[in-house]
């Protein structure tokens, strides 16, 4: 399972990560043979088996509607590098502002 | 020249008015709250949280899905749309993909012309909201407050051929959703949001031709007004020799017309996958029938059935039950009266209608309740009181809480019906018009209209007009 550039650049842009063509080999060659290492689950017939999507219990956990204190606005923003008028404030990432 | 055909289909996205975001404890609407005063660990994705369903948004799932007509998985599945976004804090939402709450469905439209659209429903499933970012100079600032609150989203198949049916699918589904309780459904507030699908195609073709998307239409006339643009563009276009390119477009509300967002060069690409934080969904038929016990008639079944028990002109019926307390309210008063439907009618669209739109109220927070109304119907049919004294008596119900019979009696607007009174009033009359008696009694008949008026003049108002003509007709054929 060999990943092509095209394939890896087309993840970045996914990430919205920028990567050097020598970024782009080498991720290419991890990320191959990390897909090839869970590749090797395809060995096993699961023909009969229905799909998992959870191995936990079956349960239903639900929550009653029902309101709780929030944190506070300056707990929310304590760790943010760049803030202004109480918000989040980060660099434009698509090509035409949106 | 070609006959174009307009393919619509609209993609809606319904926030539903729980108290709770989705998956965690804030409080939902931020609507007048300030930025990032409505967000926990959960809804901003902060590492080694998990999110636990709000039982509330299922069970207003289940009453849209009911309404739509679609069939309910009895388990169905979350998984992750993931995307990379500054207004979405996980690095992807948590939406249902394959196997949603709910399948297939439609919404039936009656036009305005009289046919009715058909209107199938392709997708409907559960969705926690993203939060809003805007632009400030060369940067943006983002307010979390909206993420995780709950949606539904529901996608129509291209079933709609006009900008008119487009526009009547909103109203109707906007109907819809507050008579079901389960969301103010108010564009203005994003509370439904609308994208719409446009495309034409020559008349009496099969086939499926290049669409465009309109996003980022605020309001249901913005929506017609935005699709008639596009239909437009399209026909010139192709008129033009030129092809139809599958653009993504922005309305402008105060350019009245549409922008080029982006083109869709790299196809979406969002890697869904099941959401492992989340345990499948599964309803139990109790749990259902619960849900479903007080399922409410909806909206177009009691316009008919008010058509068809009340003898309401459709005009009445369709105004009677655009809005479920009202519909409860006109229906209440009908029984308490127990006479002319629509005369119960008549009252709630001329002056209850008036009056809910001028306090903002609705029906069921009225003072006037349907029983008050129906008692004032009631004495006005029995010559208690005048018409327009029943009119007066609304406002005052209103605004005291009193019941008109006490506000009669205790502000004298009764009529007189006392033989006596009105008897004394009528001889003096008499006595004071020998001109005019003597014209009555040389044939001209028609001259006691005028003496019933002077005698409800005398009155100010307040003579049983029927006794008074009686007791005159009596005194001048003497
Ligand atoms: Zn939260």
């Amino acid at each position: 399972m060999q990943l092509t550039i095209q394939e890896v650049e087309h993840i970045a842009e996914l990430a919205k990560l920028d990567l050097s063509d020598e970024e782009k080999e080498q991720y290419r060659e991890q990320l191959s043979s990390i897909l090839a290492y869970a590749a090797m689950l395809q060995n096993v017939d699961t023909g009969d088996i229905p799909p998992t999507a959870s191995v936990l219990p079956e349960r239903s956990v639900l929550r009653e509607d029902v309101v709780q204190e929030p944190l506070s606005p300056e707990t929310v923003l304590q760790n943010a590098p760049h803030q202004k008028e109480q918000q989040f404030k980060v660099p434009i990432v698509m090509e035409n502002g949106q | 020249m070609t006959d174009y055909e307009v393919v619509i289909g609209l993609e809606t996205h319904i926030q539903l008015n729980t108290k709770t975001k989705i998956f965690c404890a804030c409080k939902a609407d931020s609507w007048d709250d300030e930025p990032n005063t409505n967000i926990c660990p959960v809804c901003t994705g902060l590492p080694g949280v998990l999110p636990v369903l709000n039982k509330a948004v299922v069970e207003k799932g289940v009453l849209l899905a009911k309404a739509m007509h679609s069939d309910i998985r009895m388990r169905s599945f979350f998984d992750r749309k993931n995307y990379f976004y500054p207004d979405l804090p996980k690095g992807y939402q948590i939406s249902q993909y394959d196997l949603s709450l709910a399948s297939g469905g439609y919404l039936d439209i009656p036009m305005p012309e009289g046919y009715t659209r058909r209107v199938s429903i392709h997708k409907l499933h559960m969705e926690e909201d993203a939060g809003k970012t805007k632009n400030a100079g060369n940067l943006r600032l983002i307010d979390f407050n909206r993420c995780g609150v709950p949606l539904v989203e529901m996608v129509t198949g291209p079933d709609l051929r006009s900008a008119n049916e487009a526009a009547q699918y909103l109203i109707r589904l906007r109907q819809l959703l507050r008579w079901l309780g389960i969301s103010e459904a108010d564009m203005e507030k994003g509370h439904l949001r609308c994208d719409a699908n446009v495309s034409i195609r020559p008349k009496g073709s099969d086939q499926l031709f290049t669409k465009t998307e309109i996003k980022n239409v605020n309001s249901i006339d913005n929506v017609k007004n935005a699709i008639e643009h596009e239909v437009e563009r399209q026909i010139r276009e192709v008129e033009a020799g030129n092809r139809v390119h599958a653009w993504t477009l922005d309305w402008d509300e105060e350019k009245n017309e549409l922008r080029k967002m982006r083109s869709k060069e790299t196809e979406a690409d969002y890697r869904y996958f099941r959401e492992p934080d989340l345990l499948p969904l599964d309803l139990t038929q109790a749990w259902l029938d619960e849900i479903l016990a007080d399922f409410p008639e909806l909206p177009l079944e009691r316009k008919s059935r008010f058509i068809s028990e009340y003898k309401l002109p459709e005009y009445d019926a369709d105004i009677l039950t655009g809005e479920r307390n009202l519909s409860d309210y006109f229906e209440t008063a009908v029984q308490q009266y127990a006479g002319d439907p629509k005369k119960v009618s008549n009252y709630l669209m001329n002056d209850v209608l008036r009056m809910l739109n001028e306090s903002g109220k609705t029906a069921n927070q009225l003072k006037l309740t349907p029983a008050y109304l129906a008692e004032i119907l009631k004495m006005v049919d029995a010559g208690q009181i005048n018409t327009s004294t029943g009119k007066s008596l609304l406002e005052k119900v209103e605004s005291s809480g009193r019941s008109p019979k006490s506000i009669v009696e205790t502000e004298g607007l009764g009529l007189v019906s006392d033989d006596s009174a009105i008897r004394a009033v009528a001889e003096k009359i008499v006595a004071a018009s020998p001109k005019e008696v003597e014209t009555f009694r040389a044939g001209k008949e028609t001259l006691i209209g005028w003496f019933t008026g002077q005698v409800m003049r005398e009155m100010r108002g307040k003579a049983d007009p029927k006794l008074a003509t009686q007791i005159l007709l009596e005194l001048l054929k003497k």
